[in-house]
């Protein structure tokens, strides 16, 4: 019998379970992720040689597919894919208790185990904008375009993440907020507009790419928050849901059968 | 000697069920192996999960190392827990999946890698430990949550029906391990709901029924309770009569039933009872052609002890 060891800090804690579950992310779930991210792109990178071989000419609609595609589906998709890989595939595959026991910070699992996949998922974020100069998009806004990706997956993952641990539907509600709530909350008056990721996102990419149109006549108008400030509302978005998720394991006693911590 | 182990009164609810009942029991300071004993649904893993703290107790008190276990580092890094069932993360190796496990129970650098080679090697691991869960087998996986929870060296293992699935060679070789481990000061808790693989490890047994604590004692002591629940023995015989006569002279008998082929019997005290009737069997006295027992397994014991405390 050895004496007994020191417990390890948060930051150990972190470390450990991100090397311990990176090989997670080079399967399926990964690749699919990948292949989320980037093929949109690819494929109007073929559309757009399609088009330059028959007619001559180049469209211009990189930003369009960034705002309407990427930002709108892709995004909120990844984050819904990426989610239950994390701490919630634990729960669900009755493994969580053998991290439990350990004298580790249970606070820090969450975010954890959702570092691997924040980190594979951004990587091909942002390799996909890389392509989006070759469809009309500013170059020299790039940097800006791959940010407000970088940062929205990076809270989206954390918010899906942490209703997954308080809901047992936690994908369905995310895909709510997501696909239904984001986009439908411009027609309300604007501050609302501040209580959505659509908005940080515009704030950060630098415009609404021409998506309000005259014929949205209940459109409100797009309201912005400075650059700077867009982004650290991401990153305090993303901070807190990991925080809660933490919060949330934590508090709630899970045992072998692991239904208590569901819903 | 101070308690390593003290609940008082300590019960779990999951919601309107009740999974043990008001509890109290002791285990002392220093190695040893107490054997946890009841049948399915007897309340081992609810009594397992709060002293491993993965569940605090509804009421009472369960205090391991003279604190509450739930969430607690302090508690959590002196124990190692084997839960029951084959569950691993997908898609992981073992060697690295142990390596994070050492890491989050507090070992670092070199004393982690020598730790997993060590454990590896304690288990019969150390070849096969780059191997993904999915292509292991059932043994092999056991052997890996073993090897989990003895990373750290815990000073308190618990086991949740390790021998289940096991093929009886390895059920073996981990008997053999856990007592290496009970004499080297690590206290062993293990559960079972099979008597004799209890009787073959502990010195000391709980034995639980429908949440409660029903009796608590050496494995002499236990047997000895156990003798008095009368124990149906079908005798298949060529002549009913032979037997009953034969039976009725001994003071075992608890009651008879006459069977085309033979006799039901009821004996209290097995233990006396089966020489005398092998001896009278070998003698001649007795036309026996088999002896099949009705009622030895554990279910019947404790339906018995139930009625017995009520």
């Amino acid at each position: 019998m050895s004496p007994a060891l020191t417990p390890p800090t948060p930051l150990q804690t972190l470390a450990a379970v991100v090397k311990g579950y990176l090989p997670r992310t080079l399967q399926p779930r990964g690749w699919i992720l990948a292949a989320l991210a980037v093929v949109p792109v690819l494929l109007a990178l073929g559309l757009q040689a399609v088009v330059m071989h028959f007619e001559g000419t180049s469209a211009s609609f990189g930003l369009q597919l960034f705002h309407q595609v990427t930002v709108r589906l892709v995004l909120p998709i990844l984050a819904l894919v990426a989610a239950p890989g994390g701490i919630r595939e634990d729960l669900e595959q009755r493994t969580l208790p053998l991290l439990l026991v350990r004298p580790a910070a249970v606070w820090a699992y969450p975010m954890a185990k959702g570092l691997p996949w924040y980190a594979w998922g951004a990587f091909w974020l942002v390799l996909s904008t890389l392509g989006l100069p070759a469809l009309g998009a500013d170059a020299a806004g790039l940097g800006r375009l791959a940010l407000a990706l970088a940062l929205a997956f990076w809270a989206q993952l954390a918010v899906a993440t942490a209703l997954g641990l308080f809901f047992k539907r936690g994908i369905l509600w995310g895909a709510l907020w997501f696909f239904a709530w984001d986009p439908l909350v411009r027609i309300f008056p604007g501050n609302l507009q501040r209580f959505t990721f659509l908005h940080y996102i515009e704030s950060l990419a630098g415009s609404r790419g021409g998506s309000v149109t005259p014929s949205q006549i209940l459109a409100q108008e797009q309201i912005t928050t400075p650059f700077l400030l867009a982004a650290l509302a991401l990153i305090a978005i993303g901070l807190a849901a990991w925080a809660l998720s933490g919060w949330r394991l934590h508090r709630t006693p899970i045992g072998l059968a692991g239904a208590e911590a569901e819903g | 000697m101070s308690a390593l182990l003290r609940l008082e009164r300590a019960s779990l609810r999951y919601g309107q069920i009740l999974g043990l009942s008001p509890t109290s029991f002791e285990l002392p300071e220093g190695g040893g192996i107490t054997g946890l004993l009841g049948p399915n649904g007897s309340g081992k893993s609810t009594l397992i999960q709060m002293v491993s703290g993965l569940l605090p107790p509804s009421s009472g008190t369960v205090e391991v190392f003279g604190q509450a276990p739930f969430r607690n580092p302090a508690v959590l890094s002196r124990i190692g827990l084997v839960p029951e069932g084959d569950r691993f993360p997908t898609g992981l190796k073992a060697r690295r999946w142990l390596r994070m496990m050492g890491e989050l129970s507090g070992l670092q650098g070199p004393a982690l890698e020598a730790a997993l080679e060590e454990t590896l090697a304690l288990v019969g691991m150390e070849h096969r430990a780059d191997l993904p869960f999915a292509a292991m087998s059932k043994g092999m996986r056991q052997r890996i949550r073993l090897a989990q929870a003895l990373m750290h060296r815990p000073e308190l293992l618990i086991l949740d029906e390790p021998f289940n699935g096991l093929d009886p060679e390895a059920r073996l070789t981990l008997m053999d391990l856990l007592r290496r481990l009970a004499a080297g000061s690590t206290r062993v808790l293990v559960s079972s709901h099979i008597l004799s693989e209890v009787a073959q490890l502990t010195d000391r047994i709980l034995l639980l029924f429908r949440g409660r604590l029903l009796a608590e004692g050496s494995v002499p002591e236990i047997r000895e309770l156990l003798d008095r629940h009368p124990v149906e023995l079908r005798l298949v015989a060529e002549s009913a009569q032979a037997v009953a006569r034969w039976a009725v002279e001994h003071g075992e008998l608890v009651a008879l039933r006459l069977e085309e082929s033979g006799a039901v019997l009821a004996v209290r005290n097995p233990r006396s009872f089966l020489p005398k009737l092998q001896d009278a069997a070998a003698r001649g006295e007795l036309p026996l052609r088999a002896l099949d027992p009705i009622d030895l397994n554990l279910d019947a014991v404790f339906q018995y002890l139930t009625k017995d405390h009520a």
